[in-house]
């Protein structure tokens, strides 16, 4: 092969500015944490009916995206698809800094982040039963297997990067199922009840992490001046558009379970009620629909910008989903008793979007920016900018 | 060993709170104020729920006073990651607040809403209650005096008592009972042992129609409601 890859050089006025901006967030998003951890969560929107908010919903999105990234760099290393080896490194860097957004968010979520650690001690101190706790095996291996991997790829040994390909496409899949898992073992709430809520899961994070990789390829390229054969944006829109359908019809199944008796009401409550413009704008909308039309259109389909466009609806969309996976939920209130309710038992929960859990987010995503742009400049991700070297012999033929 | 268990009369019952005023203070949980209970963030280990069906002039408007349920196959127990909360050999399930890591998992998993979140820390003047009647003295100090925030919080049955009811000797039941069981003044709630024959509990579930809340989950919950 060809094909060498650099470091960013990182000197303009540009990189530096976006660097600050990224680190000045930050910091305001961990001062939002310490007042959050220093005064209680009562400052965020959570509460007793909606536990789990804006952190966790973010969370199983990173999970999402990271495992899906991860998934596609094996298209090259384990599959064989010459033409993906420009971007797989950074395929595999993105899934390494995601996870770790991620186990960020699970921690911003906890009432008492100090005893995170306990969540570690497996078969100790942990109950192995909970969905949680067999989550934090699959989450610290598949932080550990990805350092690995990227490591065997920088090491350029042959041999053990399939190896740790095929094991990291495995992990992925299973860190996705058992984040799945989490909610979709839970009887008590309908919404989140079913056996296929784990391969909703895989298939969302496939298809968010393909988005989101079209994007960051496309953007990292496009601001590091390097020229992007554009071949391999299409083929993965491509791969982008049969994804979509498989995550569609699975939620569409799910869904329809959903209508049927028992435990209708929390359903239609969610398909009707005053979260239901995020299920259909958001997550049905951006999601599916819209990419799909872009996708499958003959002439916006051939496009640059048609792809890009659809790619991100897509990552807002999947954030909606998860949205309105992780929301409404919660929100319907239990029947405790058969007949109306009354009084607030009877109400369904609502969840505002303070100010300090807003940028305690934003923290999330601009630390891994800094992440990334670090990244970017300190290890060797990027192929070089020559158009020659930097298609690769089989894409070439293509 | 005992099993713990509860019986409610729904036929006695009023729906006046005193549960649910006798849990607050017996157990020292925060007042909560109207805007932390409009944005649901008050912490109840007893509530007493309404719940109406028809419409006027022929409704009915049930009163269910809910504790914790104490299931024997207790859902927030399988889901607690951190072994936070645990079923005790004599059927109580508790929740040891040095343990929990406030990742709120038990509160989804709860079907019965018995969970709360500790979401703010408790003022000082709380803790000293001129409010406290002189008697509960009798049963000593609660076993956590003071408490965090970021933990889940619940009903204990009042462990505390029928601990040491039991190391003294007492007849737990009748002698020692939780505190809202002690002040119910219509005395709906009864609580002994499930597995003793002779306790009065077992007395009511042999002769009255019982059910249990959301049986459909397989809870299998202590807590019985004897039927009007």
């Amino acid at each position: 092969m060809g094909l060498t890859f650099s470091r960013i050089e990182g000197n303009s006025r540009n990189f530096k500015i976006l660097l600050i901006l990224l680190a000045g967030f930050t910091v305001i998003g961990f001062i939002c944490f310490m007042v959050s951890y220093i005064s209680g969560h009562h400052v965020l929107g959570s509460s007793s009916i909606i536990p789990w908010g804006l952190p966790i919903t973010i969370t199983i999105y990173l999970i999402g995206l990271s495992a899906g990234s991860l998934i596609l760099s094996a298209l090259t290393y384990v599959f064989g698809k010459e033409e993906y080896r420009p971007i797989a490194r950074l395929a595999v860097y993105l899934a390494i800094i995601l996870i770790f957004g991620a186990m960020i968010g699970i921690a911003l979520d906890l009432g008492r982040p100090e005893k995170s650690w306990r969540l570690f001690m497996f078969f100790v101190l942990n109950n192995m039963r909970s969905m949680f706790a067999l989550n934090g095996i699959l989450y610290g291996g598949y932080f550990l297997i990805g350092i690995i991997y990227l490591g065997t790829i920088f090491a350029d040994k042959h041999e053990f990067i399939k190896m740790m390909g095929k094991i990291a496409i495995g992990w992925a899949a299973l860190v996705h199922m058992g984040t799945g898992a989490i909610f979709g073992f839970i009887a008590t709430r309908p919404i989140f009840y079913s056996p296929i809520k784990p391969f909703e899961f895989l298939s969302a994070a496939m298809v968010s992490g393909l988005a989101l990789l079209i994007i960051v390829v496309a953007a990292t390229f496009k601001f590091t001046k390097r020229n992007l054969n554009k071949e391999i944006i299409f083929s993965l829109s491509r791969l982008l558009r049969v994804l979509i359908i498989v995550l569609a019809v699975m939620v569409l199944v799910d869904k329809l379970t959903h209508l049927y008796p028992p435990d209708r009401e929390p359903t239609i409550w969610l398909l009707t009620g005053p979260y239901s413009w995020i299920f259909w704008l958001l997550q049905v909308g951006l999601a599916y629909v819209l990419p799909l039309v872009i996708l499958f259109h003959p002439q916006y389909r051939q496009t640059f910008k048609g792809v890009m466009v659809a790619a991100f609806s897509v990552v807002i969309g999947i954030f909606g989903e998860r949205f309105s996976l992780v929301i409404p939920g919660t929100a319907y209130p239990l029947p405790f008793y058969p007949g109306k309710i009354e009084g607030i038992w009877g109400m369904a929960g609502s969840f505002p979007i303070t100010p300090i859990e807003f940028f305690m987010s934003l923290g999330i995503f601009t630390l891994m920016g800094l992440l990334f742009l670090v990244g970017l400049q300190n290890l060797e991700l990027l192929p070089v900018d020559e158009i020659e070297q930097q298609t690769s012999e089989v894409a070439k033929k293509a | 060993m005992p099993r713990w268990g509860m019986v409610i009369d729904l036929d006695k019952c009023t729906g006046c709170q005193a549960c649910s005023t006798a849990c607050k203070s017996e157990n020292n949980v925060p007042y909560g104020s109207p805007d932390d209970q409009r944005r649901r963030r008050d912490i109840y280990w007893n509530k007493v729920i309404a719940a109406t069906s028809g419409t006027y002039p022929r409704v009915n408007t049930e009163i269910i006073s809910m504790p914790c349920m104490h299931c024997d196959h207790a859902p927030c127990v399988t889901v607690c990651p951190a072994k936070a909360t645990y079923r005790r050999e004599d059927g109580i399930i508790v929740q040891d607040f040095r343990r929990c890591i406030g990742c709120k998992y038990c509160i989804v998993a709860c079907p019965y809403g018995a969970r709360s979140f500790n979401s703010r820390e408790q003022k000082e003047e709380q803790y000293l209650r001129p409010d406290l009647p002189p008697d509960r003295n009798v049963w000593g100090q609660w076993p956590f005096p003071t408490r965090t925030h970021g933990v889940v919080e619940k009903c204990t049955f009042c462990f505390h008592r029928i601990d040491r009811g039991m190391k003294e000797g007492k007849k737990i039941g009748k002698e020692v009972v939780p505190a809202c069981v002690e002040d119910c003044p219509a005395e709906a709630r009864k609580f002994g042992d499930l597995d003793d024959n002779n306790s009065e509990v077992s007395r009511l579930l042999s002769s009255r129609a019982w059910i249990r809340l959301r049986e459909e989950l397989d809870t299998k919950c202590k807590v019985f409601y004897l039927l009007k």
